[in-house]
């Protein structure tokens, strides 16, 4: 039910570590928006600075439009789950998701409405007399998200609300949470690690590294437009292969080298790239691992490597593979589309030749590592 | 020995690597004392810095500042009232309105004393008319040095209270000029109990702390440079200040009746450390293999040995330690069953020999010490995770072996700082002397002053024997404080700097 | 812990266990009789040390039930005598000491002052630990390292003021109970450390939880960390009751030789200070000093597990 809105945000450690530097966003109303980054790259804290945890040195937030910079957290109207649930140990689940209602003193009976709504939304019910020790980790999880439901607050914020959980947990709570969202109308600002919760819980994801942002898009911008090799590198998985080479200009048509081959690129990215007016020049030349086919010796097209590692994921094979060139590339290829003599070629030490079309390269600047295209 | 690259020192054997270490922190000495004298260095540089930057601000302040602002600077609070700040500005005010009237009604009458703590004696003179002698009322130099003291602790309240005034000022009049709300008397107050709620809860112990720990402290340091004691009491004679006479006394070889003070002062600190040393470490040990006993596996009972050792605490140290020191008086108890028992004819006077009086004072300490340190070492080896000892059990480590590459480092490094803390409140350990060494005999050779002092007499004691009693010798007394105070904080310092578990606080939360 | 660092160690456990069978099916009858014997030897030490731990108490507890008669026939017995057990039984000692001393007034001179102790001193500590713990503000390094320097004086020295300023007040001698509780407790946030450490182990989280929710740092105190904090609570009461029944050196200063001002801890010394007291009154002294443990054991009976918690945890915590 609010925008916020985060103007030249800032924010400088005691200890003069800068752990956000000039941070500027604008979350509109009942958006979904998800901060992501490797650990310590200030997503957290830039939360916690919307939530009024951490002081702000530098820079304005708003939220609806109201500068919150000096309010105390309970006066901003939001609503928080934290990544150890952080449950009051002496209270029943009852009272910890009615503790909020009770410091606005709130009728009993209109709490007991809410709490009971809430624990019936997560399926918590039975447990509401229970005291928090005695609950599982996923419950724990639920009654913290109930708490911070109850409130009805402007922003909901999620400070790594899924990492304490384990992988099939984790699953079926995103699953959830994306159910909640369209029960729950407010604003919110969801921080992990994680890109595949990023990819797949957020209407528009903020990258983050070491206090800057690196790109702010939807998940299929983020995905299909990375703004830099950072980008590029941290969503998806597995990680995106990357490549020094030469981007050549020749004729009107672009190539590319990559590891022994020489590989056209075609006609729609060649417009792209002429229109940014490229040149011949050294570009780091990304491809993800799904992005490259396995093909075969007579392709002129293709290169050779060897097999290090398969891993079988089930419906897909890593191959982990060794070029020519002594690099290392990663080809993600589903397995049912391999006959049972091509999967028992996967092994290591075998010998596979590989391709990858032009329309799946990212280039980057080898300088300034941005995407040559955006 | 050169210092050695990288892990290449890993390449030397036991003996040879155990020596290149204390080698190195030799050679590292000189360095931290560099370190030391540049961490000295940059602090005043800083204190320098923040009083020219005060002094700067004060005056830039004031240059800039409204007539509001200006008319503070005289009549504090006067900004905040005429911005809205009630509450703030009335409080101000008062305060420098209590300031001044006290100033004018007895703080100036103390200030000016201060300097010589008294110049008129009381007198007796003969009152004719009545047939009687009169006492005159004269100065009071224990007065004059406390509300002295007093006064000029006011006289910093007020530089501060100032101070704040004019920030105060600069900040309201900045808020004034960009259009923004100043906080009301009620945002104040709410505050309290959010924002400022540290002051709300510090007020209280602050205040206590601050009358009867830190006032009394900087006159216990001030008495030390006076001639205060039994005779020179203040009101029916005067003391004034006699400069560093004192510590002359304690630490020169000045002569008085035959015996020196230096003397006895030497002695008594020597046995203080002696003690201190032995009463720790006695204890840590014997209490860390009674705790390793206990929670040996496989030992039953475990809950009824550690409950009966603590239950032993339970009981007022003064009951067992006064009955323990009869039990070793000449006719006392032990005396009594070696008699009978046949083992000695003649009785021993434990008390009477300095020697086997102090050990026995150290041996009895660790009785009373043990069952503390048995609990918390208990604690200790409990959090030790179990899957240290398995893997050490793999790699083939024996009871002994494991005991000096895991028990023992952890246990040190947790108990690091309480081994620190355990020393020097030994250094201070009124209880265990004093009640123990009742019966003890003075030695003649460190009597001062017809002050008996016996040989385990620890400081602490011999200080509350000199501040009671007619012969009350408190300059002296706080002489002796301060350099306990020295020697506490010389071992502290050296020892809080070695100490592995010296690290950052925020790191056990 | 990671799923990784579970699976290793129960991998090592495994390890551990099939190792240990080996060695005990190789020398199964050894092990057994070295560990008899070492087990037998450390149960041995232990109740000798049981029995050097109690002999005191049990010896005053005979001695304060002797009312042997002398060779005369006539004088009492009072210094210990050369039998463990009494000759004769009886409660004469316990008679004389509540009707020819004054030990019901110490006595309840140091329980006023003990229950004073537990509210005040509980409360300064409660105040300070908690404020330094939990919140954060200028000057708050400052203000710990001050308190650590300050600990670094001998405390006993500030008496020459306080004594002056406590006997103008009127405070001392046969009102010293007043003067006590004031020495004790006005200082008292010092001792912060120990309760520091149990509010550091708290984790950050709640508050911050507790204040999205609605609550002022106030509030979070009163209705989060307080809740929290019986077993550390418990403890800071236990030990301020306890202290004051201890304490000589602050008490007899501030009584000075007054009987009515008396603790117990200096009434009872004071029996038997000089040599005719102690031919006189020794069993007094035991019988006191026996009525005196029995209130605080059972009180520390009963708290026992909330004490170990608190030595326990302080010393992790330094």
């Amino acid at each position: 039910m609010a925008t916020v809105k985060l103007t030249n945000v800032k924010k400088i450690y005691d200890n003069n570590v800068v752990a956000v530097h000039d941070f500027n966003l604008d979350i509109a109303d009942k958006e979904f928006i998800v901060f992501v980054g490797p650990s310590g790259c200030g997503k957290s804290t830039t939360l916690r600075m919307v939530a009024g945890l951490e002081e702000i040195t530098a820079g304005t937030i708003e939220i609806d439009g109201k500068v919150v910079n000096d309010l105390q957290p309970k006066d901003r109207d939001i609503a928080m789950v934290f990544q150890n649930y952080a449950l009051y140990p002496h209270l029943t689940v009852y009272e910890n998701i009615a503790f909020s209602l009770r410091l606005k003193h709130m009728k009993e009976d209109e709490i007991y409405n809410r709490v009971t709504s809430a624990a019936e939304t997560l399926g918590i019910t039975e447990y509401l007399l229970r005291k928090p020790r005695a609950l599982s980790g996923g419950q724990r999880q639920r009654v913290a998200i109930g708490r911070a439901m109850v409130r009805d607050s402007k922003v909901f914020l999620m400070d790594e609300p899924l990492s304490n959980l384990d992988a099939k947990l984790r699953n079926q709570m995103r699953a959830e949470i994306i159910l909640l969202r369209k029960k729950i109308n407010s604003t919110f600002i969801y921080v992990t690690h994680d890109q595949t919760e990023a990819m797949t819980l957020g209407d528009r994801i903020v990258v983050m590294k070491d206090g800057y942002i690196m790109q702010v898009g939807t998940p299929t911008e983020v995905f299909e437009m990375p703004a830099n090799l950072f980008v590029a590198e941290f969503i998806g998985a597995p990680k995106m292969n990357i490549l020094d080479t030469t981007l050549e200009k020749r004729d009107g048509k672009y190539y590319v080298e990559a590891y022994g081959a020489e590989l056209p690129i075609d006609d729609d990215k060649g417009a792209a790239l002429a229109e940014k007016g490229i040149e011949t020049q050294e570009i780091i030349l990304g491809v993800r691992p799904e992005h490259i086919q396995l093909s075969h010796a007579g392709d002129p097209h293709s290169f050779r490597c060897t097999i290090r590692v398969n891993e079988m994921m089930g419906s897909e094979y890593h191959i982990h593979a060794l070029t020519e060139s002594n690099q290392e590339i990663i080809v993600r290829t589903p397995t049912m589309d391999l006959t049972r003599e091509e999967r028992e070629q996967l092994e290591h030490g075998n010998e596979i030749y590989v391709t990858f079309k032009g329309k799946v390269m990212h280039f980057f600047d080898k300088e300034t590592q941005k995407n040559l295209l955006v | 020995m050169k210092k050695k690259e990288g892990l290449e020192y890993l390449k030397m054997g036991r003996f040879a690597r155990f020596w290149y270490s204390i080698w190195m922190f030799i050679c590292s000495m000189p360095g931290r004392i560099v370190n030391l004298a540049k961490k000295i260095w940059t602090a005043i540089k800083k204190a320098g810095i923040w009083i020219y930057s005060e002094v700067k601000d004060i005056i830039m302040t004031f240059v800039h500042g409204d007539w509001k602002t200006r008319t503070s600077y005289l009549i504090m609070g006067f900004g905040n009232i005429a911005r809205g700040q009630v509450l703030r500005g009335i409080l101000f005010l008062l305060f420098e309105a209590a300031f001044i009237f006290f100033m004018i009604f007895s703080g100036a009458h103390w200030l000016s004393l201060f300097g010589t703590l008294g110049k008129t004696e009381q007198g007796r003179h003969y009152d004719e008319i009545n047939d009687v002698w009169v006492t005159s009322e004269g100065d009071n130099s224990f007065k004059i040095l406390l509300y002295g003291i007093l006064t000029l602790i006011f006289c910093a309240c007020l530089i501060y209270t100032w101070r704040l005034n004019i920030k105060q000022n600069k900040i309201g009049q900045q808020l004034e000029a960009d259009g923004k709300k100043l906080k009301s008397g009620k945002d104040d107050l709410r505050s309290l109990v959010d924002e400022q709620f540290h002051k709300t809860l510090l007020a209280l112990p602050l205040t206590g702390i601050l009358m009867f720990t830190v006032l009394p402290i900087i006159f216990m340091i001030l008495v030390a440079f006076t001639s205060y004691d039994g005779v020179n009491n203040g009101f029916s004679k005067l003391f004034t200040w006699i400069g560093l006479d004192n510590f002359n006394a304690l630490l020169t070889l000045a002569d008085s009746s035959g015996n020196s003070i230096s003397y006895t002062f030497g002695e008594v600190l020597t046995w203080t450390l002696i003690w201190a040393f032995f009463a720790t470490f006695t204890n840590y040990f014997l209490g860390m293999l009674v705790a390793l006993a206990i929670n040996k596996k496989g030992i039953r009972l475990k809950k009824l040995w550690r409950g009966i050792l603590v239950l032993t605490m339970a009981i007022p140290q003064f009951i067992s330690l006064l009955y323990i020191s009869h039990m070793f008086d000449k006719n006392g108890m032990v005396n009594n069953v070696l008699v009978n028992l046949g083992w000695i004819t003649d009785r021993i006077n434990f008390w009477e020999n300095g020697m086997t009086a102090r050990i026995l004072v150290i041996l009895i300490n660790v009785w009373v010490g043990i069952p503390y340190l048995m609990l918390m070492i208990t604690g200790v080896l409990m959090n030790i995770p179990q899957d240290l000892y398995e893997s050490a059990k793999i790699d083939g480590a024996n009871v002994f072996q494991q005991y000096q590459k895991i028990t023992l480092p952890y246990v040190l490094f947790v108990t690091g700082p309480y081994l620190l803390t355990s020393f020097t409140s030994n250094i201070n350990n009124f209880n265990v002397i004093y009640l123990l060494t009742d019966s003890v005999r003075a030695n003649a050779k460190l009597t001062v002053n017809g002050q008996a002092v016996k040989d385990t007499d620890l400081l602490i004691t011999w200080l509350f024997n000199l501040t009671t009693g007619a012969t009350a010798d408190y300059k002296l007394a706080c002489a002796i404080g301060i350099l306990i105070f020295i020697v506490i904080a010389i071992i502290s310092l050296i020892v809080y700097n070695i100490l592995p578990s010296n690290k950052n606080e925020e790191d056990f939360s | 812990m990671s799923i990784e660092q579970m699976k290793t160690k129960s991998r090592v456990k495994k390890l551990v266990r099939e190792k240990q069978k080996e060695r005990r099916q190789k020398q199964h009858i050894g092990l057994k009789t070295s560990r008899i014997v070492s087990n037998t030897i450390i149960y041995i030490i232990l109740v000798v040390i049981m029995v050097v731990w109690l002999v005191p108490f049990f010896f005053l507890l005979m001695d304060s039930f002797k009312c042997d008669i002398a060779a005369d026939g006539e004088t009492r017995v009072t210094w210990q005598s050369d039998t463990i057990i009494p000759k004769k039984f009886g409660f004469d000692n316990y008679v004389d000491l509540f009707t020819k001393t004054k030990f019901p007034r110490w006595f309840i001179n140091t329980t006023l002052v003990g229950l004073a102790c537990a509210v005040l001193q509980t409360t300064m500590i409660l105040l300070m630990s908690y404020a330094l713990s939990r919140l954060r503000f200028k000057g708050r390094k400052f203000l710990m390292n001050f308190m650590l320097i300050l600990g670094m004086f001998p405390g006993f020295l500030s008496m020459i003021l306080l004594y002056k300023l406590l006997s103008d007040w009127g405070l001392t001698q046969d009102n010293s109970i007043f003067g006590l509780i004031l020495v004790y407790c006005a200082s008292s946030g010092m001792g912060y450390y120990i309760s520091k450490g149990f509010f550091d182990t708290i984790p950050r989280s709640l508050d911050e939880a507790a204040r999205v929710d609605g609550a002022t740092r106030a509030q979070v105190f009163s209705k989060v960390i307080l809740p929290l904090s019986k077993p550390i609570l418990i403890y800071t009461v236990l030990t301020a009751f306890m202290a004051p029944w201890g304490d000589f050196m602050f008490a007899s200063y501030i009584a000075h030789t007054r009987d009515v001002g008396k603790n117990v801890a200096v009434g009872l010394r004071d029996l038997i200070s000089t040599a005719s007291g102690m031919a006189d009154h020794y069993t007094w002294f035991c019988a006191g000093g026996v009525i005196v443990a029995i209130p605080i054991t059972l009180l520390f009976m009963f708290l026992q597990k909330y004490y170990v918690e608190g030595v326990t945890g302080g010393a992790v915590k330094g």
